[in-house]
Order: C-alpha cells, then sequence, then structure tokens
C-alpha cells in the first residue's frame, strides 16, 4: 500500500462527498428540529459504507461494475426497468446540481442565473473532455476540501458540544405535532437518500475498474470507504450542526443552497463566505461530473459498449456521445426555469426509489462465493447489508406518501 | 470455465458482458443459439449479441420500441471464439473480426480526436 495514494484517495473521498442534496437538507434540517437529525446522517453514512465497500470490493475482485450485474442478476427486462428509473433520477439529479453551480456562481458574480448555468455546464464538459479519470476525481475531490470551512466555523460558533454529541443517539424529538412527526419523516427519507444516492455506487464502482484495482487495492478500499466516507460525512453533520446553531433560533429556514454558505460568514465575514461559496461551487461541480459520468457509464455497461474515461473520448465513442448527451439534457431541465429546490426534492425522491434496485443484485453478487470466491461477503458484511437494504426499501416505500402529505416538507 | 463444460445457461451466461482478447468491452450476450436433437446432448452454438437479440426475451410491444430506438441489428459470436467464461465472457478474437464494434466505430467517425490529455 502505497501511504500517498491512501491519504489522497481519503481526501478525495471526503472533500467528494458533499453534493447539493447534502447541502440543503442538512442546513434545512438543522434549522428545522436542531440537532435531532444527525444520527440519520451517521446511520445513512454506514450504510454508504457498507455499499460503498461491497462495490468496490466487487470492482476489485469480480472486474464488474455495478451495473453489469444488475442486467446479469436482474435479467433483461427489469434490469431495463432499472437503468431507466436510474437514468431518471440521475438526470434529474444532474439538473439540480447544474442548477446549484448556476446559483453559486449568480451569488458570487451577480451575472444572470442562467448565463451562469450554461457557463457551468461548459466548464464541466471541458474538464471532462479534457481530463483523463484519475485527475478529474482527484481535482475536484482535493479542491472539495475547501468544504473544511464549514467545520471550522462550526468550531469558532463553541456549539453546545453535548447537545451536538446527543444527536448521534437515534431520535424522534418529544412534543412535536402529527403534521411536524410526519415532517421529521420525510426529512429522515430524504437525507437516506441524499447520503445513498445510487450514482455515487455507480460512479465508485465503475472508478474501481478505470483505476484497473485488484485485490491489493482491497484495503485501501476499506479505507477510502470507511474513514473517507466518515470524515466527508462530518461535514454533512457540520452544515446540520451549524445551521442548528445559527439558524434555528432565528427562525431562518434555509430555503436556498447559498444561506448555507451564512454558517461561514458569520464566524469569519467576507474570507468564510467567500471560502464557503468556493468550496461549495467545487463540491457541487464535483457531484455535477459524477453523476453525469454515472449516467453514461450505467448505459454503457448495460449494453456493453467501450466506456471509460481512463481511455481517450475517440477510445469509447459512445460513451463519451453518452455523456455529452447526459450534460446537455440535465441543462434543457435547467433551461425550462424549474426551481432548483423543487430539482433537490425530486431528485432525493427518484433516487430513493431506485436505491433497492440498486443495492439488491450488488449484495447478491457481493455474497456469491463463485465469483468473489474468499473475497466474499463475511457474516458481518452480509447483516450490514441486508440490514441497510431493509432501511432503504422501507425509505422506498415510505417516500411518496411522505412527500405528498407533507407537500414535499414544507407543511 | 470453458465453453464445452456444463453451464447453467440462464444464471452464468445470458447477460454477461463480452471483452474481446485485447480486453475491450464488446456487447453482452443478449441470447444463445443451441446446438442438438432428440437424444442428443444439447450444446452452445454462438452467442447473439445486439438489439435485435431481444426478441425472445420480451414482451413484442416492448420489442417493437427498442427496435425503435436501436434498430435490430444482430452480431453472431460462435463458440470456437469464445476463450473462457467467468464474470465475463472473455473471447480469443478482436471484436471487429466478429462485427462486434460497428456502432462504436461509425459514431467514432463524429467524435473530435484532439484536446485530452
Amino acid at each position: 500500500m502505497n501511504p500517498l495514494e491512501i491519504t489522497l484517495g481519503i481526501m478525495t473521498a471526503v472533500g467528494g462527498f458533499v453534493d447539493i442534496s447534502e447541502l440543503v437538507f442538512a442546513a434545512q434540517a438543522g434549522s428545522n428540529f436542531g440537532y435531532a437529525l444527525i444520527w440519520v446522517f451517521a446511520l445513512g453514512t454506514i450504510g454508504m459504507m457498507v455499499f460503498g465497500e461491497m462495490c468496490g470490493r466487487v470492482a476489485a475482485v469480480a472486474h464488474q461494475p455495478v451495473f453489469n450485474l444488475m442486467r446479469h442478476r436482474l435479467g433483461l427486462k427489469l434490469g431495463l426497468v432499472a437503468l431507466i428509473a436510474s437514468m431518471i433520477s440521475t438526470l434529474i439529479t444532474t439538473a439540480a446540481e447544474i442548477g446549484g453551480l448556476g446559483l453559486v456562481l449568480h451569488y458570487l458574480s451577480g451575472a444572470p442565473y442562467l448565463l451562469m448555468a450554461a457557463l457551468s455546464v461548459v466548464l464541466l464538459g471541458a474538464t471532462m473532455w479534457v481530463l483523463p479519470f484519475k485527475w478529474i476525481e482527484r481535482s475536484y475531490g482535493l479542491l472539495g476540501l475547501l468544504m473544511l470551512v464549514f467545520a471550522v466555523a462550526l468550531v469558532a460558533i463553541h456549539p453546545p458540544w453535548g447537545k451536538l454529541a446527543g444527536g448521534f443517539v437515534p431520535q424522534v424529538p418529544a412534543g412535536l405535532s402529527s403534521k411536524e412527526l410526519l415532517k421529521f419523516g420525510y426529512f429522515m427519507v430524504a437525507i437516506t437518500s441524499a447520503v445513498l444516492f445510487p450514482y455515487e455506487a455507480y460512479f465508485y464502482s465503475s472508478g474501481g475498474i478505470e483505476e484497473q484495482w485488484g485485490p491489493k487495492d482491497l484495503p485501501n478500499n476499506r479505507l477510502t470507504t470507511t474513514v473517507g466516507f466518515a470524515l466527508g460525512s462530518l461535514l454533512a453533520i457540520a452544515i446540520l450542526s451549524g445551521s442548528a446553531q445559527l439558524f434555528k433560533p432565528a427562525n431562518v429556514g434555509p430555503q436556498l443552497p447559498g444561506t448555507s454558505a451564512l454558517e461561514a460568514a458569520i464566524p469569519f465575514g467576507r474570507t468564510g463566505l467567500l471560502v464557503a461559496l468556493l468550496g461549495m461551487l467545487i463540491a457541487i461541480a464535483g457531484a455535477a461530473v459524477e453523476t453525469c459520468m454515472a449516467n453514461a457509464y450505467s448505459v454503457a455497461q448495460f449494453f456493453g459498449w467501450e466506456w471509460g474515461r481512463r481511455k481517450k473520448p475517440w477510445e469509447a465513442p459512445r460513451f463519451t456521445l453518452a455523456w455529452l448527451i447526459f450534460l446537455l439534457l440535465p441543462f434543457g431541465i435547467v433551461l425550462t426555469g424549474v426551481d432548483v429546490m423543487t430539482l433537490v426534492e425530486y431528485a432525493v425522491l427518484f433516487s430513493i426509489i431506485v436505491l433497492p434496485l440498486t443495492y439488491l443484485p450488488l449484495m447478491l453478487l457481493a455474497r456469491d462465493k463463485n465469483y468473489m470466491g474468499k473475497y466474499a461477503n463475511g457474516w458481518l458484511a452480509n447483516g450490514l447489508g441486508w440490514l441497510f437494504f431493509l432501511v432503504v426499501t422501507l425509505a422506498a416505500v415510505a417516500a411518496i406518501p411522505l412527500y405528498l402529505l407533507t407537500s414535499g416538507g414544507q407543511s | 470455465m470453458k465453453p464445452d463444460a456444463p453451464i447453467k445457461l440462464i444464471s452464468q451466461l445470458l447477460d454477461l458482458p463480452l471483452l474481446d482478447k485485447d480486453d475491450r468491452w464488446c456487447g453482452v450476450v443478449d441470447d444463445v443459439e443451441l446446438d442438438g436433437s432428440p437424444g442428443k446432448a444439447t450444446r452452445i452454438k454462438a452467442l447473439l449479441v445486439g438489439p435485435g437479440a431481444y426478441s425472445g426475451r420480451m414482451p413484442a410491444w416492448m420489442f417493437r420500441v427498442v427496435k425503435m430506438i436501436a434498430g435490430d441489428r444482430m452480431a453472431r459470436v460462435p463458440v470456437e471464439n469464445i476463450d473462457r467464461i467467468a464474470s465475463a465472457v472473455h473471447l480469443n478474437c478482436a471484436a471487429e473480426e466478429l462485427r462486434l464494434h460497428r456502432v462504436e466505430d461509425r459514431v467514432r467517425a463524429w467524435i473530435p480526436r484532439r484536446g485530452a490529455l
């Protein structure tokens, strides 16, 4: 194991963990329910660690990314249904990220939102064309470490550490009305979805193949998915806690993604605001690249096309065409003028519905000794895997009723 | 596993990805062509690759939609061209020899060959 590679892998995972949905739901969760939803972030992160580790292990041992497995395990018809559903959910997520980029650039420059969204698409497309996979992953992940400003800002405002630590204990706050209880339930589902987005599995497992992992990379995979994801999740928890400390007492509802940046502006002034906005910009841009490529990976793997960004764009032509389309289509959605927050809500809603279809084939393969040999799931991975599969299935079943009953968390 | 070994068709072969001799992805096993007659062993004769092979695997209306979007082309991979079957089907020849990269090559003509590191 190369210590530099491991450190870079962990830092990349930290910097690339937060996306627009986590930014939005972390800030809103804190302003609505204080520290009471921290445990949902923590639980979701453990789920992400479990499934992420399996994705990486399967990629390293069976050399199979998620969508190859999905079609082989679910068959052509159900596999097609899963492909179309995941494409729709990831397309909406990309649209939310592009809208978020447009908003943050608008805050930074004052230029019109749609013009800035268009500029984002051009810049994203250029980096994806020019840079090979490792550079794309590392540059967005490492620059995303600017998001650490939220953790530093939290320390600077001296939160009640005891209360914050209490948020890690599973709980439902006492004294909530039935409407508030439903809203709490909606936030639980939305946060679970935002942390466990299916595109993360597609991107991570494809990344393992892109980097030509083998069994020797398994310790690195384990460290990245445990330490890297845990530290990344702490950033989201810092945003939630900052919001609980600053926005809840003032009855501020962070209705726009940019509101979160104020958490750094309050202790550090203009510099804090600027670093937070830049961190958000990079984190959202990284997620936009991941979602766009995840969709191209899915389609290419499902139909057996040449794929991968370690190859030159013309060496995997249909894959290249696919990611260009999956970048332009979401921009088309943004151009319709649909609100970014609505896109974020639809993204988490569609994603949670797709999650069981994503993780079932992965579970089945990761435990299959025919493919995985001595690297097949042990009792711990199997137990945790089925437990979290049950959690995401319950969340998927509850998602639409809760969305309708709470008008998307508004009531 | 070798292609003449006993194989559970549905679970082990259908929908597996194909890799050519240079480890390039070149399709998925969409269907299989079998050889045999009553009283004789049934053996795999060829793998069928491409949307044209979906016809027996989905309802007619669904196939009509697929045909409208992706066409009904189909390539045939004779069993002699299979090197081994693992988590993918590994071929012993280049994808071009079996016309598995026809669409890939057609799209390649539209992709500019510049600017990438």
